[in-house]
C-alpha cells in the first residue's frame, strides 16, 4: 500500500468515526430536548421526518403552483395583480385558447421539434455512443468534446447558433459559418433566420440546434450503457456468425433499451418544453419578419404560455396561460403514458 | 474433428511494455470425438489457449490445425465452432429457443427446419419445457444447458467449454458433468473443456493436458497421469488431499527418509530427490514403521492420520477398518507407489 492510500483510509476512518460520533451527539441532543422517542420511530415515519425540509419546499413551489394553475385556468376575468376574478367556467378559457390560430402553430411547431429532434437525436447519438466505444486512444478527449454542449449555457449556445446562420436576402456579404460553408462547396448561401427566411430554413435552424445540444447527454447516458455490456455476449454472437451490425440491433439495442427508453420519455418531455432554443437563436417574440411575406411564427407552446404571462395584467389573460400550461401537461401526460404502454412490451431490464 | 496445436504461444503485454507469456509454445494433438480436459491453476494460460482455438484471441506464434486445415488465421465464425462462454453470456433479452435459434439466424436455413433443430437441441440437452422462459427464470444448471444447446445447434466441428461447471453448485456439478459425459457421447463432437478442478477434469475427459504458465507439464489419460506423474508440478497438482513431498535420498536401491526410515525400493542412482507419495499409498502393516496416531480423522470408509516421519508432516490416507485406536500405528508405502523426482527440474526420475 502507498503512501496517499493509507491516508485516504485513514481519512475515511477518521470520517467514519466523526460519523458515528455525530449521531450519538444527536441522540444525546434529543434526548436533552425530550425527543429521543424520535429514535424509536419506526423507519417510514422518521422518512417523513426527515423529509419535512424538502417536503415543504416542494410544497411552496412546485405543488402548490400547479394545484393553483389548474384553479386559473377555470376563473374568468383572472386578474394576477388585484387577484380578484368574475367567476368560473368550465372549459371556457380551454376553449379560447385552443381556437387561437397562434395556439394551434405553437402546438405545430412544439410537435416538429418534438417528432424531429427527439428520433434523430437518439439515433444520432447512440451512434456516436457506438463509434466512441469503439475507439482506444483520445476516447477522454472525445467524450469531454461531445459533452462539453451539456456543461454550457444554452442561451449562450443559440446566441453562437444564430450567428453562425445568420444573413439576410439584403445583406449577403455578410454571411455566417453555415453559408460560407454552403459557398465553399459551391452552392448559393441560403437566408436561414434573417429576413428572407422561410419557415423551414428557421425550423431546421432550430432543429439543429435541438439534435446537437440533445447529444450531449444522450451520449454519455448510452455510452455508460454500451460499456456496461458483457464483452462475452459479442464474442458469443461472433463465434455464432451475426455480423456487426447484427450485433448492433440483436445485442447492443435491446440490452441497453432501458436507457434508450429513459431518454426517450426525457427527451419527448423536454422538447415539449423547448423554449430557451427559440428565444436564442430567433429572437424575443419568436417571430421572423419578411416584409412582404408577412411573420413567421416560431413560438412553441412554452413560448405561447409565456406571452400570456406577460399580459397577465389584462383581466382574463392569465387563465388563458393557466389552460395552455394544463394542456401541455394533458399532452406530455399522454405521450408518456403511451410510452411506458409500449415500453412495458419492449424494454428489457 | 483433430485439433492440431503447433508451438502455439500467445504473449500479453500490458500497459507499461511488460510480457507476459500466457501460452508458451504448446504443442499438442486432441484426437477426433474425444473429450479433453485443460487443467491448470488460475493464470496457467488454459482459457486463453481455449479463446486461441475459438478464435476470439490471436496467437503471437504457432498454427492450430483442425482436421488438415490451417485455421490459425480464420475468424471465429467461419472455424466452425461452439463455444460456451463460463457464464454462458445467454442473451438475457431474448427466449431460450430465440437463444438457441440465433446461431441458425446467421445461416442459411429456414425457419421450419430451425424450428426442428432447436427442438432437437432441446431435446438432446433435456430442457425442451423451458423454451419459452427468459435466461433469467432458469437455474444454473438449467442455463448450461441451453448454452451448450446454443453452441451445438449449428453443428460444429468442435465444442469448446470455458469452465463449464464452475458457476453450479456441488450437487449439480455432479450431474452436469455426467450430462456433459453423455452429450459429447451422443454427438460424437471433439470437446476441449477447460477446468482448474482436478476432479472434474478426472471424472469426464478422455484426455487430460496439465498447463503451468503457459507449458504444458503433461498429457495423458486421467487415471495414467495421476499414477504416473511426469514431474512434480503434476503429482502435487492431482489428488485430493495433496501429495506428500519432501526431500529424501536414496542409498543402494533403498529411498530413505529423514535418518534411516527406509518407504520403497527404486533403481535410481543415490542421491537427494524430491519423494512423493500420496496419502492413500500408506497401509497398515506390522512390519512398516512405526507412527503416533495422534491426530486421526475418521471419514467414514476412509481414515486420515496426519503423523511425522523423519521430521517431515504427512497425511496417510487408510481404510478405516485396518486402524486401530492404539497409541501408534506401523505403516508401509504400496510397492512400486514411493515417486522419486530429480530435485532441480522436478522431472520424474525412472
Amino acid at each position: 500500500m502507498n503512501k496517499q492510500d493509507s491516508r485516504l483510509k485513514q481519512m475515511i476512518w477518521v470520517f467514519r468515526s466523526k460519523l458515528h460520533h455525530t449521531g450519538v451527539v444527536i441522540d444525546n441532543f434529543l434526548s436533552k430536548l425530550g425527543l429521543q422517542f424520535i429514535v424509536r420511530w419506526p423507519a417510514w415515519l422518521k422518512a417523513i421526518f426527515y423529509l419535512i425540509p424538502a417536503l415543504s419546499l416542494l410544497m411552496i413551489f412546485t405543488f402548490y403552483p400547479i394545484f393553483n394553475s389548474f384553479l386559473i385556468s377555470f376563473y374568468t376575468g383572472y386578474n394576477i395583480q388585484r387577484g380578484d376574478f368574475d367567476g368560473y367556467t368550465l372549459f371556457g378559457n380551454y376553449q379560447t385558447v385552443l381556437s387561437h390560430a397562434n395556439f394551434g402553430r405553437a402546438i405545430f411547431n412544439t410537435s416538429m421539434i418534438v417528432l424531429i429532434s427527439v428520433p434523430v437525436t437518439i439515433f444520432v447519438g447512440l451512434m456516436i455512443a457506438v463509434a466512441l466505444n469503439a475507439i482506444k486512444p483520445l476516447r477522454g478527449f472525445y467524450q469531454s468534446i461531445f459533452f462539453l454542449p451539456y456543461v454550457t449555457n444554452s442561451i449562450a449556445i443559440g446566441l453562437v447558433f444564430a450567428f453562425m446562420f445568420k444573413g439576410n436576402v439584403n445583406d449577403l456579404t455578410n454571411l455566417g459559418l453555415a453559408n460560407q460553408l454552403l459557398t465553399w462547396i459551391g452552392l448559393k448561401p441560403i437566408v436561414w433566420i434573417g429576413v428572407g427566411a422561410t419557415y423551414w430554413s428557421a425550423m431546421s435552424v432550430i432543429l439543429i440546434y435541438s439534435v446537437w445540444n440533445g447529444l450531449a447527454f444522450k451520449i454519455i447516458v448510452f455510452l455508460a450503457g454500451i460499456q456496461g455490456i458483457d464483452k462475452q455476449y459479442y464474442q458469443a454472437a461472433q463465434i455464432d456468425g451475426a455480423s456487426r451490425s447484427k450485433s448492433f440491433y440483436r445485442i447492443t439495442v435491446p440490452m441497453i433499451s432501458p436507457m434508450i427508453f429513459y431518454i426517450l420519455i426525457t427527451s419527448v418531455i423536454g422538447a415539449f418544453k423547448t423554449y430557451s432554443s427559440v428565444v436564442a437563436i430567433i429572437n424575443r417574440e419568436g417571430l421572423i419578419t419578411t416584409g412582404a411575406n408577412g411573420t413567421i411564427n416560431l413560438k412553441t407552446i412554452v413560448f405561447y404560455i409565456y406571452d400570456y404571462i406577460g399580459l397577465a395584467s389584462q383581466d382574463g389573460l392569465m387563465s388563458y396561460a393557466s389552460a395552455a400550461a394544463i394542456i401541455l401537461f394533458g399532452i406530455i401526460l399522454v405521450f408518456t403514458v403511451l410510452q411506458l404502454q409500449v415500453g412495458k412490451r419492449r424494454v428489457h431490464y | 474433428m483433430e485439433i492440431r496445436l503447433e508451438g502455439l504461444t500467445k504473449v500479453f503485454t500490458d500497459k507499461t511494455g511488460k510480457e507476459t507469456r500466457a501460452v508458451d509454445e504448446l504443442t499438442i494433438t486432441i484426437p477426433s470425438g474425444k473429450l479433453v480436459g485443460l487443467l491448470g491453476p488460475s493464470g496457467c494460460g488454459k482459457s486463453t489457449t481455449l479463446f486461441m482455438i475459438a478464435g476470439l484471441h490471436k496467437p503471437s506464434g504457432g498454427k492450430i490445425f483442425f482436421g488438415d486445415d490451417d485455421v490459425t488465421r480464420l475468424a471465429p465464425e467461419k472455424r466452425g465452432i461452439g463455444l460456451v462462454f463460463q457464464n454462458y453470456a445467454l442473451y438475457p433479452h431474448m427466449t431460450v429457443r430465440q437463444n438457441i435459434m440465433f446461431p441458425l439466424e446467421n445461416l442459411n436455413v429456414s425457419f421450419k427446419q430451425a424450428q426442428v433443430l432447436v427442438e432437437e437441441m432441446a431435446d438432446l440437452v433435456g430442457i425442451k419445457d423451458q423454451l419459452d422462459k427468459k435466461p433469467s427464470q432458469l437455474s444454473g444448471g438449467q442455463q448450461q444447458r441451453v448454452a451448450i444447446a446454443r453452441a451445438l445447434v449449428k453443428k460444429p466441428r468442435v465444442l469448446l467449454l470455458d469452465e463449464p461447471l464452475s458457476n453450479l453448485d456441488a450437487r449439480l456439478r455432479l450431474q452436469t458433468r455426467e450430462e456433459i459425459k453423455r452429450i459429447q457421447r451422443e454427438t460424437g463432437i471433439t470437446t476441449v473443456f477447460v477446468t482448474h478442478d482436478q476432479e472434474e477434469a478426472m471424472s469426464i475427459s478422455d484426455q487430460m493436458v496439465v498447463l503451468n504458465y503457459g507449458v504444458m507439464q503433461q498429457m495423458d489419460a486421467p487415471q495414467d497421469m495421476y499414477n504416473h506423474p511426469d514431474n512434480l508440478f503434476v503429482a502435487k497438482f492431482l489428488g485430493n488431499p495433496p501429495i506428500n513431498t519432501f526431500e529424501g535420498r536414496v542409498e543402494s536401491g533403498h529411498i530413505i527418509v529423514g535418518e534411516d526410515i527406509v518407504v520403497g525400493k527404486t533403481k535410481a542412482k543415490d542421491g537427494i530427490y524430491a519423494i512423493g507419495i500420496r496419502p492413500e499409498d500408506f497401509k497398515v502393516d506390522p512390519s512398516g514403521f512405526v507412527v503416533s496416531t495422534d491426530h486421526i480423522e475418521r471419514i467414514g470408509r476412509d481414515t486420515m492420520i496426519k503423523f511425522n516421519l523423519g521430521g517431515v508432516a504427512m497425511r496417510a490416507l487408510l481404510e478405516s477398518d485396518t486402524v486401530t485406536t492404539s497409541e501408534t500405528i506401523n505403516l508401509m508405502v504400496k510397492p512400486g507407489k514411493v515417486h522419486l523426482f530429480d530435485l532441480e527440474s522436478g522431472s520424474v526420475v525412472l
